[in-house]
């Protein structure tokens, strides 16, 4: 194979896209940060439409795994795809602008900005920053009684929802979330996960990466367990809960 | 899935299959630095080299000859500072960009702490204040009622 293909994907079938391709896969994917290998052959796929929940451990590689897939962190080995093209050399920028959206750990909101400037940064992909504020106050109204706040005064929830609208306002396909109820409330938790539920339901794919499993099993079509920079267990978020003790714990 | 959603997905498709992907492996931010970098060695020495030409004859063929190669060793060394500048500046700038963030990330958090606390701290305040003059209207409503007993006693 060469470095790239630029082959397209095949055309899906009329009538919709084929559900048994994957609208992302990782093949046998190796990333390392220096001469220090973290994922070892990661494989995983998320098909059109599905939620699909990664669990483990900390250091078990799980946000290297989604930084290698939006293009912020080069591949040693293995190869990408995004509907089912190979992406390995494609920068964040062009993926984000195609349509493939990672809301970070830590939210990555510009905190001196207000909320209403965060939402205007998203315009940078060429959507209209009008219409982007208006969806997202539309999704999370909180943040229309908050668009002049500073987004670094927000509480923890707000600040997650406003890095959510952001994600959306490019409108995308795939929808990366790491560790959304990182240092949140349980409630503010469920809230979240309500509202990435609907976004499933719009037909929005969603690969999110939890250590926290109740949560994002009950909204889950998929789950996969990752330890020590494999995917070791995929199935069921009830197959997956039933061995997930074993996992964390070593069992 | 419905017909939106299958719009969503092939929208998508579309839109990869249409991306315009570099090889990494070319490495092409490498390469521009690294012919940056030879300009800049390049463009003095051909520069040097058309004084030397251009002192070694009286010909004036030759000598125009001698300037060209200095005027394309002065074109080779800005060329080459201009590709070396961005590069390095791009590096740069990526990693000051990524640092003011986090320094005004914890400027904020610093900030929305002390404000925190000031609120806090006001409305102790406040709340001790209201209570000491709810003491002191009490104790005056006291004295009032005993001074009234005391006059019709």
């Amino acid at each position: 194979m060469t470095a790239l293909d630029p082959t397209p994907a095949p055309a899906a079938p009329a009538g919709g896209p084929d559900p048994a391709l994957p609208l992302v896969e990782l093949r046998a994917v190796h990333a390392a940060y220096g001469t220090i290998e973290v994922l070892h052959g990661v494989d995983l796929s998320l098909m059109p439409g599905e939620v699909l929940a990664v669990l483990g451990p900390n250091g078990a590689g799980k946000t290297t795994m989604l930084n290698v897939l939006a293009g912020l962190h080069p591949l040693s080995g293995g190869d990408v795809f995004v509907a089912g093209r190979r992406t390995n050399g494609a920068s964040a920028a062009d993926l984000a602008r195609v349509g493939l959206c990672l809301v970070p750990e830590g939210r990555g909101i510009f905190p001196n900005l207000t909320v209403r400037e965060n939402l205007r940064m998203a315009g940078h992909t060429g959507h209209d920053p009008r219409l982007v504020e208006d969806a997202a106050y539309e999704r999370f109204p909180r943040l229309a009684q908050r668009r002049r706040q500073l987004a670094g005064t927000l509480s923890g929830g707000e600040q997650q929802m406003l890095a959510l609208a952001r994600g959306l306002a490019t409108d995308p396909a795939v929808l990366v979330l790491d560790e959304l109820s990182m240092g949140l409330a349980p409630l503010v938790v469920e809230e979240l996960y309500g509202r990435v539920a609907e976004l499933a339901r719009e037909g929005v794919s969603v690969l999110v990466v939890e250590q926290f499993a109740r949560v994002v099993l009950g909204v889950a079509d998929r789950a996969a367990i990752m330890l020590g920079g494999r995917v070791t267990e995929v199935g069921t978020p009830d197959e997956i809960e039933s061995k997930l003790s074993a996992a964390y714990l070593g069992g | 899935m419905s017909d939106n959603n299958n719009e969503r997905v092939e929208k998508f498709k579309a839109e990869v299959a249409a991306m315009h992907l570099r090889d990494p492996a070319t490495g092409l931010d490498r390469l521009l630095v690294r012919l940056g970098v030879a300009g800049l060695v390049a463009g003095p020495c051909f520069s040097i080299a058309a004084w030397f030409i251009a002192h070694g004859t009286r010909n004036p063929l030759q000598q125009r000859d001698a300037i060209v190669v200095g005027l394309i060793g002065v074109t080779l060394a800005v060329v080459g500072g201009a590709l070396f500048v961005k590069g390095s500046m791009a590096g740069f700038l990526r990693f000051w960009m990524a640092r003011l963030c986090y320094e005004q990330g914890a400027q904020t958090d610093r900030l929305a702490a002390t404000l925190a606390g000031r609120a806090r701290l006001e409305a102790t305040g406040a709340a001790a204040a209201a209570t000491a003059d709810g003491r002191a209207t009490d104790e005056e409503e006291r004295a009032s009622d005993d001074q009234g007993a005391t006059r019709t006693g």
